[in-house]
């Protein structure tokens, strides 16, 4: 598992954590006889720390953009021909200068 | 956008640049289309939990959606370092795609957490 993986865990767990102390505060607003007007702030700083930390997952665990442009160095493909058995270097034309490039493109 | 197009284009040979039909990778466009996804799908979900704890009904949490996607996709543009158009072929692809699919799992999850916290 990845460390981008782990972080999402993590905030997966956080946001558990965040929803079981909201679970708790309602009861305890139950009890004391109180309207619920909002969440207390370290439960907001809970959920906004596991928004981070997933947002961080999501971004991160999918993989990589690769580039679509046909000319851009990633997607240079450098090939050789499929007769390479039938090569022969060994022969007199070695002695003259050869201007071949074996760099194809696709 | 277009001056982008035109530089890129400038590059390739003499010979290729009278036909402009801009040519892609596509497996690798296809490739990138499903990082999007994932990501847009696993932040509506967490961004479903989030509304849902904390409790919004009706038109706001709509808007917390949108602020949600906002966000993730200017985290998209950035992991595609701002340079949207050597990873896709126009701007509505990171965007847009994945909204409605994933307003969809929003709307479930967010029903979910708060029936789960609020009510019971």
């Amino acid at each position: 598992m990845s460390f981008g993986f782990m972080i999402g865990v993590f905030g997966v767990l956080i946001l558990a954590h965040a929803a079981y102390s909201t679970i708790q505060y309602r009861s305890l607003l139950k009890i004391l006889e109180e309207e619920f007007s909002g969440l207390p702030m370290n439960v907001v700083g809970e959920l906004l720390l596991g928004l981070v930390f997933c947002m961080w997952a999501a971004l991160t665990v999918p993989g990589k953009f690769l580039s679509i442009l046909p000319y851009s160095e990633e997607n240079r493909i450098v090939s050789l021909p499929d007769n390479l058995d039938f090569m022969v270097f060994n022969h007199r034309g070695k002695v003259f200068p050869s201007k071949m490039d074996l760099k194809l493109k696709r | 956008m277009a001056g982008h197009e035109d530089s890129g284009a400038s590059k390739k040979k003499t010979a290729d640049s009278s036909n402009d039909l801009p040519t892609f990778n596509a497996e690798n466009l296809q490739n990138n289309m499903k990082i999007i996804y994932y990501s847009r799908t696993f932040l509506s979900i967490i961004g479903g939990v989030i509304a849902g704890i904390l409790g919004y009904t009706g038109l706001t949490g709509f808007v917390f959606y949108f602020l949600i996607m906002a966000i993730t996709s200017l985290g998209l543009a950035a992991k595609a370092k701002f340079s949207i158009h050597s990873y896709f072929d126009c701007w509505n692809r990171l965007l847009l795609d994945g909204f409605l699919g994933g307003l969809l799992s929003y709307v479930l999850f967010w029903t979910f957490a708060y029936d789960i916290v609020h009510i019971f």
